[in-house]
């Protein structure tokens, strides 16, 4: 552990005035009433490992491991604490000391390769049905028996895989007649795998807006799960390469549709690399890295829509609103629409419950999460809840799947996609292969 | 402790809801003071009937209990400092009934007081007390330690809310006071006991409480002023003229600068104080009540004086205020809230005592409270871990309080006197009212067993 980790964690813990205002935010708190596992509480005990009143003991860590990074005590901290950074660097300091989990050393090497990884989701897409089944209401899969390694019980929904990944499907560069604009497109694992018709609305809409759109075939996973895991040397590698990637294209920008990957690129890729060359290029990416909805507010976008005759509501991500400040842009494009009546839900901004692996290892904390979000979107009367981010996209579709809620969960740029129409596209669509079967 | 009382507990409360490991315990042990003490377990109960045995269990082997809620008290009151059993009141989380005609609710302990507000106020109710941790705090731990809030000026405290309670006392039997009548009750008036009691005499389990109608308007000044004594005139001589303000915040050149630098709202750097001040009732009253604030405050030299009244307004006004706590974390990792509180006619003279303090401790000390009721809460901005300065933060605070008491004050407005004040409670009592209080503490819990080391040094 490095001494700019240690002087950051003691910095921020300095500030801890432990008012507890961070109980009535953590939605881990809501679930489960133990101190230890609402902010302060945590902080507490990552003082006193510091101090050396605590040992790094598997209780610690499992308390540790208890958090959404939803970043809701940070923004609502009234000293500034940056309460997900101290965990964060935790987290590693754990790794340090006690390893990886057996099951996260596993998939984070087999993220690293990226041909393996590719080629391992795609045979799951193939033999996918062998463990998982239709869901009843049609709106994913269920497993057939538990699947504990992969964090799934049998009562869960999870969408199938794609037969053929998003970015198999594309060439490198997709060209339009008059570009105004050229961009990247950062997928991200969840949309080339589980939601191309996602991506593929994100590439549509850029189409339709006379944006070129390169799609690098080597792009990597954005290293989200590893860092947030303490991973930082496998993160490291992955930005690395990504980097590596990115940083030869002569684009305007690089956008993505997922709140996760842009906060990586945005600020955690900077914060994560150590070497001041690497910083520096990773600055220079950063800075013209978009969330697909703030680069088209921040762009212009064409407004010729078509009606499109829904009743919407919208799911902040938590990456995208407390960790990119991209809130209003979502609603302004929805709202820009013709015949969609948008109504806010309560608790717009609250979690999930997904938090990436969280689910995985805490499903049923993650259920209870998710059911309050449940509630207020089916409250909303809303008959599609949109969203910026995969993960969210999923967690809240099971949730939706288990109550019975005929409810569906797009992707904001999907609803865009629909409202432009065919209008401007060369008839080159291709099959979607996978994502939701609505 | 014995595992044999740990296993009396399990069977109390079911084994989940005990909990003796570490990592636990630390996350037990403070509260939202500087001061930290390990419990030896820590308890959840659900009921009156379970906190009930606990408390015979408790009596019978004479170990520590210290009720705590949401753990975020300014003077102390839920630390352990003595171990024991920590009694988390936060299971009993009931709103049990709200009496729209009689105006009265009935709710439990660890009941979080803003989903009270909230509650309250869409039936077109309102309950006064507003404590600033009122997003995290319990009513139960409200209660207990009398909390106050910034609309205290015109609705007073929690305890002119109280009408009854439910209180297990330190041996284990349930005692039901007060009533739900709006008055008189034929025995000694044990709602004021209990009220205040910081966890010392019983445990709240049942609260019953007035409420009043929402009222339908209010508007909002921001007056700012170049001198802070000019400020604190401007208090005093308002209410003399009959105004009656729902708040009456102050904020110092420090604070103000804090919140600036933090907000970067538009607030003028050299400015000495702001006053904030809101008026509520039916609307002509507020109209012309809030003519009499804004000729008062140009009077005293207002720099600049603005009236809010849209909804949008009015949060844009409170933001400064509501920023200040954290504001101030920024500039020093420790903040002492004191809460000592002085008659409002004394504001001038307590704003003068605290400016002098500061300067012959060499401390830094900023003035931001509740102007209307007389607590300026003067807050240190020290670190914790500079030992002489903590020292010389020590001698500071017991000269404030000594200056308060001689000026008629009190040492708690409305944070209590926990651990953090017991040193100084005789000052304010005199010795024979310290020996009543004794008296009574004694009577009702003879193992001193309820809170130890809380009010009581001895």
């Amino acid at each position: 552990m490095s001494q700019g980790a240690c002087d950051l964690m003691q910095r921020e813990l300095a500030k801890c005035i432990k008012c507890g205002t961070c109980r009535s935010v953590c939605p881990v708190f809501q679930e489960v009433d133990s101190e230890a596992l609402v902010a302060r509480g945590k902080l507490r005990l990552v003082e006193a490992v510091l101090e050396g009143k605590l040992d790094y003991t598997p209780g610690f860590a499992e308390r540790m491991s208890l958090c959404l990074l939803c970043k809701a005590c940070a923004s609502a901290c009234p000293s500034g604490v940056k309460t997900d950074k101290v965990f964060v660097k935790m987290r590693e300091m754990l790794v340090e000391k006690r390893g990886l989990h057996a099951v996260k050393r596993f998939v984070f090497t087999w993220l690293k390769y990226r041909r393996i990884f590719d080629w391992s989701l795609r045979f799951g897409a193939v033999f996918q049905n062998l463990f998982l089944k239709t869901a009843q209401q049609g709106t994913g899969k269920e497993a057939r028996i538990p699947i504990p390694v992969a964090g799934l019980n049998k009562r869960r929904i999870i969408p199938p895989l794609a037969v053929r990944p998003f970015r198999s499907q594309m060439p490198e560069v997709i060209k339009v007649l008059k570009p105004r604009m050229k961009v990247a497109f950062f997928t991200g694992c969840m949309m080339n795998y589980i939601y191309p018709d996602a991506a593929h609305s994100l590439v549509n809409v850029l189409r339709k807006n006379d944006i070129e759109v390169v799609v690098p075939q080597d792009q990597q996973c954005c290293a989200t799960p590893i860092f947030t895991s303490g991973d930082e040397q496998t993160a490291r590698q992955l930005i690395q390469h990504n980097i590596k990637v990115f940083k030869g294209l002569s684009v305007d920008a690089i956008v993505t549709g997922c709140a996760s990957c842009g906060l990586a690129w945005k600020k955690e890729f900077p914060e994560i690399l150590n070497t001041r060359a690497a910083i520096r290029e990773a600055r220079k990416l950063s800075g013209k890295t978009f969330d697909i909805s703030e680069f088209l507010i921040k762009n212009g976008y064409r407004q010729d829509f078509r009606e499109v005759n829904l009743q919407v509501t919208y799911h902040d991500p938590c990456h995208l609103k407390r960790g990119q400040d991209v809130f209003k842009e979502p609603r302004e494009l929805i709202k820009a629409i013709p015949g969609i009546v948008y109504k806010e839900m309560a608790g717009a901004d609250q979690c999930c419950g997904s938090g990436g692996s969280f689910n995985l290892a805490y499903y049923d904390i993650s259920r209870g999460i998710n059911n309050r979000k449940v509630d207020n979107i089916a409250k909303s009367q809303a008959q599609v809840v949109l969203t910026g981010c995969s993960a969210c996209r999923m967690h809240i579709a099971d949730g939706l799947g288990q109550q019975g809620k005929p409810i569906q969960v797009w992707h904001t740029i999907q609803l865009l996609d629909m409202a432009y129409g065919e209008k401007g596209l060369e008839d080159e669509r291709r099959e979607n292969d996978g994502g939701d079967d609505y | 402790m014995e595992e044999m009382i740990i296993d009396r507990l399990r069977a109390i409360v079911g084994p989940s809801n005990v909990t003796t490991e570490y990592e636990d315990l630390l996350c037990y042990a403070y509260d939202a003071t500087f001061r930290e003490s390990l419990p030896a377990v820590v308890v959840k109960p659900r009921s009156t009937e379970e906190i009930s045995l606990i408390m015979r269990l408790a009596n019978e082997y004479k170990i520590p209990v210290v009720p705590r809620g949401a753990g975020t008290g300014l003077s102390g009151g839920s630390v352990p400092l003595k171990g024991g059993i920590c009694l988390v009141l936060t299971r009993l989380n009931r709103i049990l009934s709200i009496d729209k005609e009689n105006r009265v609710a009935v709710v439990e302990p660890g009941v979080i007081t803003d989903d009270f507000h909230a509650v309250t106020e869409q039936m077109g109710l309102f309950y006064p007390p507003d404590p600033a941790s009122g997003k995290t705090s319990t009513m139960g731990g409200n209660i207990a330690e009398c909390a106050g809030g910034a609309r205290g000026v015109k609705y007073g405290v929690t305890k002119d809310y109280v009408l009854g309670l439910e209180v297990v006392l330190p041996q284990g039997d349930v005692i039901t006071v007060g009533n739900p009548i709006d008055g008189e009750t034929g025995d000694y008036d044990y709602p004021l006991l209990f009220t205040g009691s910081e966890g010392t005499l019983g445990i709240i389990t049942k609260i019953m409480v007035r409420l009043i109608p929402l009222p339908p308007y209010k508007e909002t000044v921001l007056a700012i002023y170049d001198q802070l004594e000019a400020a604190g005139e401007t208090v005093s001589t308002m209410i003399k003229q009959g105004v009656i303000p729902t708040t009456l915040e102050i904020a110092d050149h420090a604070t103000i600068n804090a919140v600036e630098n933090y907000l970067a709202i538009g607030l003028p750097t050299d400015a000495q104080a702001f006053l904030l001040i809101e008026v509520d009732g039916i609307k002509d009253e507020v109209v012309r009540q809030i003519a009499i604030v804004e000729e008062t405050c140009r009077r005293f030299g207002a720099v600049s004086i603005k009236v809010a009244r849209t909804k949008e307004e009015i949060d844009k006004l409170w933001l400064a205020r509501r920023s200040i706590s954290g504001a101030c974390g920024k500039i020093s990792p420790t903040k002492i809230s004191e809460d000592a509180t002085v008659p409002r006619s004394k504001i001038p003279e307590m704003i003068k005592k605290v400016r002098e303090i500061a300067e012959k401790y060499r401390i830094k000390m900023v003035i931001f409270g509740h102007a209307g009721d007389g607590n300026l809460h003067p807050n240190v901005l020290t670190d914790k871990r500079n030992k002489e300065e903590m020292a010389r933060v020590e001698e500071a605070v017991a000269e404030l309080f000594q200056a308060t008491v001689e000026m008629g004050g009190t040492l708690s407005g409305e944070h209590g006197i926990g651990y953090m004040k017991a040193p100084f409670l005789k000052w304010e009592t005199g010795e024979t009212g310290y020996q009543v209080m004794k008296a009574i503490k004694k009577q009702l819990d003879p193992h001193n067993i309820l809170n130890p080391g809380k009010m009581f040094t001895d």
